[in-house]
């Protein structure tokens, strides 16, 4: 609209400098002159009016792409004696997000996140929107898991991080895959079905604690994993509002070694490699808005299923030589040693539970006060006293010898070949079963539309693990690289302050 | 024993500090957390309600001095995105917000915001007044402003092209017109104007123009009549035909705030409703709600 002012302005200067230099006192007759240059000027207003055209174009062009994004940095205090440096500065986020729509109803959205050290795309999808009904969406890419607290904005987070049951189940949050998404624009009504590869940011480790699904672009079996999500908000009168939802998971995960254990770590069954191992859940979810003396919220969301875990299957085989000499009985003994060792480590399938509630007041524009208490027990067929003694073992050690002779005395040739064949198969309960439930306090400043400051306490709570006669315990690297180790059988002091600066565009 | 003390008078006199810190932290907090809030009030939004707005504004100023009001326009959709973000404390909206907007509205306050019907407004169709169309169907409007209808002869007018004009796609009225007349999106060759008197300025200087807004701004320029479909005949935006629902295109006018008023902001959103108020809505061409 600036353009169009500062054009029609220009174009009336002109005119009138124009109009200005039309001399009458020549004595020429008035419509004869005037015509040729009325003309004159109407081609030119004609041609900056073709060249308004164009540049609005291009504006037209330039308003189809939209940029936002947030930086958060943060410095943090680590009260826990296990992590060393205990206090630093970070850059948790730094994201640009570029939506491009060349037309109605469609987006391209790219969201690069800069971490230092630490390039990664988080988001990068193509959204179609149904230009009839408005009410049906394909996104198709890699996006958010259909998950309230995963689609709820990093830099809205109230308590500054996720809970530790949805950084568990959905680790990384986002996914690739295709998403339909159902908003009918007059019904608070939201639902989502989507299929992903599944297995987005999920570590699983190998023998030797190297990922076996290092690949962040591609899939780690051929199992798809189906993610569904309905809401709907119900309003309540002045007084605020009340949504409800449910949400589930319904996937898999290859087995990579032959035996599946149950939660309680006994033998379920055996299993063929690459079979599927089923990770089912589901959960509900309620937010309720109050207005009481400003906004004041209560939030909270429950899940419960069973999760799988592929294990791993590694063989390796070394092979030595030696050779002796028996000068009284002049024999030569030849022996070939060939040990190989399988490292197995069985599937297995853990029924979990966890929840989180949130309570929220706003006071005026600029405070937000946050109390989060959540849980999540990875485990729930195990008791904090089962923990490290729970266990599967069916290791094996074979060894067989085969011997030749050669020759009679006094020259004989001993050919001797000790074949150890050694199978690792075990997996015993730990820190992957250990129950966690975590207060936090926290405190939002909003300074101005785009700067917030935040200040929060997070009290993580472990199970108390371990029997009298069987502590459970973590290795950690003291200051220094020393080996030391944390008694889970106490409550582990590993409370973290944050002050967090966020800059929002 | 004597060592003893003085280590827990020491002890004594760092807990005193302590709690000394922690109560000036606190008394802080509370202080910017609990400051009374000046008596200015900001509002902003729809380009419609503006000059009834300031109207309200200005008289209301006059009989509460203490009181500051700032108003101004920029569209529905750029007063809600100001309530969101916290620049203002009133918005003036001519459409009603929509899901995601109290969904933003819910994550930075965790409130879904308080929506007062503050007036009704019919959404007038204008042409020029040498236009000899003299009334329209919704579906005619439809086909005009989606393009589908070009030339006035098609709706019974003169051979010459139809010239649109229309709002910013932040306003309410170009939302509401959308949604409930064109139905669809709007022709591309609909030259779009940044508030409802430029509209009615540009069909006033244009033969063959036609363009929609308010009913308090049709100064110069024809009231087009509209009628539902074929049969029915053909209504004026009136007190009486918005009252009884016969004027097709009509709307109500709305006032958002974040939370249930308090204070100063509550007297004055009672006046707006009250009769005083509501009396102005009459005086600057809309109509009241009750």
């Amino acid at each position: 609209m600036h353009m169009k002012k500062l054009t029609f302005f220009t174009l009336s200067a002109g005119l009138l400098m124009m109009l200005a230099m039309i001399n009458p006192a020549k004595g020429q007759s008035g419509t004869d002159t005037l015509a040729p240059q009325v003309s004159t000027l109407r081609d030119k207003i004609s041609g900056v009016e073709d060249r308004l055209a164009t540049a609005e174009a291009d504006l037209a062009k330039l308003t189809k792409i939209k940029l936002s994004g947030y930086i958060q940095a943060q410095w943090q205090h680590f009260e826990g004696a296990n992590i060393y440096p205990s206090n630093y500065f970070s850059v948790r986020r730094a994201r640009v997000k570029i939506a491009y729509e060349p037309s109605k109803g469609v987006a391209f959205v790219l969201q690069p996140d800069f971490q230092p050290g630490n390039f990664v795309v988080k988001e990068a999808y193509t959204r179609l929107n149904e230009p009839w009904l408005k009410t049906f969406s394909l996104w198709v890419g890699k996006f958010n898991r259909p998950n309230y607290e995963v689609e709820y904005s990093s830099s809205d987070l109230e308590a500054l991080e996720r809970s530790r049951m949805i950084t568990t189940l959905y680790p990384g949050e986002y996914a690739i895959g295709a998403k339909l998404e159902v908003a009918p624009q007059k019904i608070p009504l939201k639902f989502q079905l989507a299929l992903f590869n599944g297995n987005d940011s999920q570590v699983y480790p190998d023998a030797t604690g190297v990922n076996q699904n290092a690949k962040d672009n591609t899939d780690f079996d051929n199992y798809k994993d189906l993610m569904a999500r309905l809401t709907y908000a119900f309003k309540l009168g002045h007084w605020g509002g009340l949504t409800i939802g449910t949400h589930g998971y319904f996937g898999g995960v290859r087995a990579v070694s032959d035996t599946l254990l149950k939660s309680d770590y006994s033998k379920n069954k055996s299993v063929a490699v690459g079979s599927k191992l089923n990770r089912n859940w589901v959960g509900v979810e309620a937010q309720f808005y109050v207005d009481f003396l400003g906004g004041l919220v209560v939030k909270g969301e429950y899940i419960m299923g069973v999760n799988a875990f592929p294990g791993y299957n590694s063989t390796t085989s070394t092979t030595s030589f030696t050779s002796s000499v028996n000068t009284t009985k002049d024999t030569v003994t030849q022996t070939y040693t060939t040990l190989k060792t399988t490292s197995i480590a069985p599937n297995i399938q853990r029924n979990f539970s966890g929840y989180y509630v949130y309570l929220i007041k706003n006071i005026g524009k600029r405070n937000q006060f946050t109390i989060r208490y959540d849980k999540f027990d990875p485990n729930t067929k195990l008791s904090g006293g089962d923990l490290g003694v729970a266990s599967y073992n069916a290791s094996s050690t074979t060894t067989t010898t085969v011997k030749n002779t050669f020759g009679t005395s006094p020259n004989v040739l001993v050919n001797k070949e000790v074949n150890t064949t050694k199978v690792n198969n075990s997996l015993t309960s730990g820190l992957a079963d250990l129950a966690y439930s975590q207060i936090t306090l926290a405190w939002s400043y909003y300074f101005d539309d785009n700067i917030k400051i935040s200040l929060a306490y997070d009290i993580p709570m472990n199970e108390k693990a371990g029997t009298a006669g069987k502590v459970m315990s973590g290795n950690y690297s003291a200051p220094g690289g020393t080996p030391t180790k944390l008694d889970y059988s106490n409550m582990i002091h590993q409370n973290v302050l944050t002050l967090r600066f966020q800059a929002k565009f | 024993m004597t060592k003893y003390k003085v280590q827990n008078t020491n002890y004594i006199n760092m807990k005193k500090k302590s709690f000394i810190v922690t109560g000036f932290a606190i008394l802080a907090v509370a202080f910017f957390a609990f400051m009374p809030a000046p008596k200015k009030i900001t509002v902003k939004g729809s380009d419609t309600m503006v000059i009834l707005a300031q109207k309200w504004a200005e008289v209301y100023m006059k009989s509460h001095p203490e009181v500051t009001l700032q108003v101004t326009g920029g569209g529905s959709g750029t007063g809600i995105s100001a309530l969101i973000n916290g620049s203002t404390d009133i918005c003036n909206a001519s459409r009603p917000m929509k899901q995601s907007e109290i969904d933003k509205l819910k994550e930075r306050y965790g409130s879904l915001g308080v929506e007062i019907r503050c007036a009704k407004d019919g959404i007038t169709v204008y042409v020029n007044e040498s236009n000899p169309v003299k009334e329209l169907t919704l579906k005619q409007l439809s086909g005009i402003f989606s393009g589908k209808i070009r030339n006035w002869k098609e709706v019974g007018g003169p051979d010459a092209q139809i010239k649109l004009y229309g709002r910013e796609n932040s306003s309410g009225t170009y939302v509401f017109f959308q949604e409930n007349v064109v139905k669809g999106d709007y022709a591309a060759s609909c030259q779009t104007l940044p508030g409802t008197a430029a509209v009615v300025n540009a069909v006033k200087n244009d033969k063959y123009g036609i363009g929609y807004g308010g009913a308090a701004y049709a100064k110069g320029v024809k009231d087009c009549l509209v009628k539902k479909d074929e049969k029915t005949p053909g209504y004026a935006a009136t007190a009486e035909t918005i009252k009884n629902g016969t004027y097709p295109i009509s709307r109500y006018l709305y006032i958002y705030l974040r939370n249930r008023p308090t204070g100063e902001l509550k007297s004055y959103i009672d006046w707006i409703l009250g009769p005083e108020g509501q009396k102005l809505v009459v005086e600057q061409g809309y109509f009241p709600v009750k």
